[in-house]
């Protein structure tokens, strides 16, 4: 099988804060990392862990203690400053907030690398800007200013100003922070949308996991001290996201594709019931710390009882039983028994 | 169409209120020239009146082009220092950057002066007296950027303005108070340089000044459009943030450090007047903003000078006043507007 050519290369980065002292802050070494034409790549880790700092040396903001970082296989810092422009685009964790300034002449701002030294827009790089306003969906904006539209919509104007760069890479930091739930799967997925349409590479960083899991192409794994690639299929199945959160309550559910918080579990209790209406009962049971066993009628157990109309929650318990109207009123009363 | 229409409209109204408001400021003033008599005089250079002439000729323009250009060049480098410091309270005036070319001139004319041609104020000592404010301006704006670059905050920046200003002020004292009485009082001559001090000899460099800092100003349109995202953004653009930094920097000394120079420190155009460009346009392009600044500059320049001289009176108001009375209000006003102004870096 022909391997794909891996367009971006990290070779052995070592990034960090030169000091002027004798000591380099050094924030992390050997990085070893790829990636291909018209992929998507979630860059996960920890808190300060360095991945601001990493996407910074990727896009040529701050340049590595050490390594190489290869485009094309040609060295980043062998590329003239104009070129690398109209090769990597990048978006930032700032927050644009400059009055009166319109979000198509913030799209056409990407058209920089493109036009002369007096920043002349020709009809190709109008054309340009407007299309990219197009693909994020935003053209409907185009005469607002940058500070009255939401942050969703900002993201999607900051994407749409890499489109009008044009550029084959596209560089994100936390797209997704500061996002509500539903513009944090919409904002990947457009990405996702871009890296197979327009053929772009696009990386992200983001702390949304199960986003980034179901989006994302590769996954670039940060941990304290090494760092992993692969599809986040490959990650799941080897176990690897589990050393992501190693020293916390946090564990990785390998069938579910979730993270969950290790629960001590204290006693079992049965239950009895099918579909949702089961899941979500053994979800909440599970909340109390109980241990859930499917059918067991030996020890205490909850029945579901549904018809059409009406759902009871049975609890069977040293032959007596109470009936619940909703799994709120069990947990209460499960919660009283336990106390004593 | 209708929106260009309005805008074309907009800059006819600014272009014709500056060209009146240079004649009005040529006919107005302490002596009453008949209408007629100064119209022959700008349009023949002639006069039957030889006072009249001297008056037009050596006093009214002189003093109306050097408010033209202070108000150009002064609104234009607080555009360029509101953009580049992202931050909409800077100007030359309140970041010290006058303060700077007030010590320039100080330590030039006190510290240096046994054996300067300065005193004498010939061509010779203008530049020497031009190029120390630049050198002095230049200075504060770098201080200024080395310490921006650690400090993220509007306002600790602008209170190190202050500290910057504060400081220049009281060097200033020290070398009053070290200098002799011929030196002393020539600096004094120059701090209460005005509009109207400004001889034609003067003139001979401050236009030329004031012209080149403009002429790279509009060169560095492209830049300042791609600087108001801020300068990771501008840089992932393909920006070359050092020398754009440098040549801004460059062009805001020339225009600040020129005017302080001969009209000593005059505050509060260069915040105030890019504000007023931004709501009238309603714009953050500097395609627009730029030439729209340096009208408005120009407009409220000659309108503070033909206030500051009450007309048909004999006394002059200090121009910095007028300046200040005109500027304060629009300053609260954004201050009250911009509620989240430590949000805006």
């Amino acid at each position: 099988m022909e391997k794909p050519d891996k367009i971006l290369k990290v070779e052995n980065l070592k990034i960090g804060y030169s000091s002027k002292k004798n000591t380099d802050n050094i924030l992390f070494e050997n990085i070893r990392l790829s990636g291909c034409d018209g992929e998507l790549i979630a860059l996960v880790g920890k808190n300060g862990v360095g991945k601001s700092t990493l996407l910074r040396n990727i896009t040529g903001l701050q340049n590595p203690l050490n390594g190489e970082i290869k485009y094309y296989n040609k060295s980043l810092k062998d590329y003239y400053r104009s070129d690398f422009a109209k090769m990597v685009s990048f978006v930032s964790t700032e927050i644009i907030n400059v009055n009166n300034l319109k979000v198509i002449d913030l799209v056409s701002l990407g058209r920089f690398p493109h036009t002369n030294w007096f920043g002349k827009l020709k009809s190709e790089d109008i054309l340009q800007s407007e299309k990219a306003l197009q693909m994020v969906g935003m053209n409907g904006l185009r005469e607002k200013n940058i500070n009255e539209i939401s942050d969703g919509e900002r993201q999607r104007v900051m994407i749409a100003r890499t489109l009008a760069q044009n550029t084959k890479f596209i560089v994100l930091d936390e797209p997704t922070a500061f996002l509500d739930l539903p513009n944090k799967y919409e904002i990947v997925h457009l990405l996702n949308r871009l890296s197979k349409e327009e053929n772009k590479t696009i990386l992200f960083s983001t702390h949304d996991l199960n986003i980034a899991i179901q989006e994302a192409d590769k996954i670039w794994l940060m941990l304290d001290n090494e760092i992993f690639e692969g599809a986040p299929e490959d990650l799941i199945l080897n176990d690897t996201f589990n050393k992501l959160f190693e020293n916390s309550n946090l564990h990785f559910d390998k069938i579910k594709g979730d993270f969950r918080l290790k629960r001590k579990h204290k006693e079992k209790i049965g239950l009895f019931g099918e579909g949702a209406r089961y899941n979500w009962t053994k979800k909440a049971l599970e909340r109390l710390n109980f241990t859930v066993e499917k059918g067991n009628e030996y020890i205490t157990n909850i029945k579901i009882e549904a018809d059409d109309n009406s759902c009871k929650w049975v609890l069977k318990s040293n032959n007596k039983i109470k009936y619940f109207e909703s799994i709120y009123e069990l947990s209460l009363f499960l919660k009283k028994q336990t106390k004593f | 169409m209708q929106i260009k229409k309005q805008i074309i409209f907009k800059w006819l109204i600014l272009v014709i209120a500056l060209i009146g408001l240079f004649i009005a400021d040529i006919i107005l003033g302490s002596v009453n020239i008949p209408f007629k008599e100064v119209l022959k005089i700008l349009f023949t250079g002639q006069s039957d009146h030889s006072e009249y002439f001297t008056i037009i000729y050596h006093f009214r323009i002189p003093k109306a082009l050097t408010a033209l250009f202070a108000g150009f060049a002064l609104s234009v480098s607080g555009l360029q220092m509101q953009t580049i410091f992202k931050n909409p309270l800077a100007g030359p005036y309140v970041l010290g950057i006058s303060s700077g070319a007030s010590l320039g001139v100080a330590i030039l004319v006190m510290g240096i002066s046994s054996f300067t041609v300065v005193s004498q104020f010939g061509v010779l000592g203008n530049w020497t007296i031009v190029i120390a404010a630049w050198l002095g301006s230049g200075l504060i704006l770098f201080l200024i950027l080395a310490i921006s670059t650690r400090v993220k905050d509007i306002m600790t920046i602008l209170i190190l303005g202050i500290m910057f200003g504060s400081a220049t002020a009281a060097v200033v004292n020290i070398l009053q108070y070290f200098s002799n009485e011929s030196m002393l009082k020539a600096f004094i001559i120059w701090t209460m340089g005005s509009l109207g001090g400004v001889t034609l000899s003067q003139l001979k460099v401050l236009i030329p000044s004031v012209f080149v800092g403009l002429f790279i100003t509009f060169l560095l349109i492209k830049i300042l459009n791609a600087m108001l995202v801020g300068e990771n953004y501008a840089k992932s653009m393909g920006l070359n943030v050092q020398l754009s930094r440098f040549l801004v920097f460059f062009s805001t000394s020339l225009l600040a450090g020129s005017i302080t120079a001969f009209c000593g420190p005059i505050g509060f155009i260069g915040i105030a007047v890019p504000h007023v460009a931004r709501i009238l346009f309603k714009t953050a392009n500097h395609k627009t903003l730029l030439p729209g600044t340096m009208i408005i500059g120009g407009i409220v320049l000659l309108f503070s000078d033909i206030v500051s001289q009450l007309p048909g009176q004999e006394k002059i108001l200090p121009i910095n006043s007028i300046t200040a009375l005109i500027g304060i209000p629009v300053i609260i006003w954004i201050i009250i507007k911009n509620k989240k102004l430590a949000a805006v870096s």
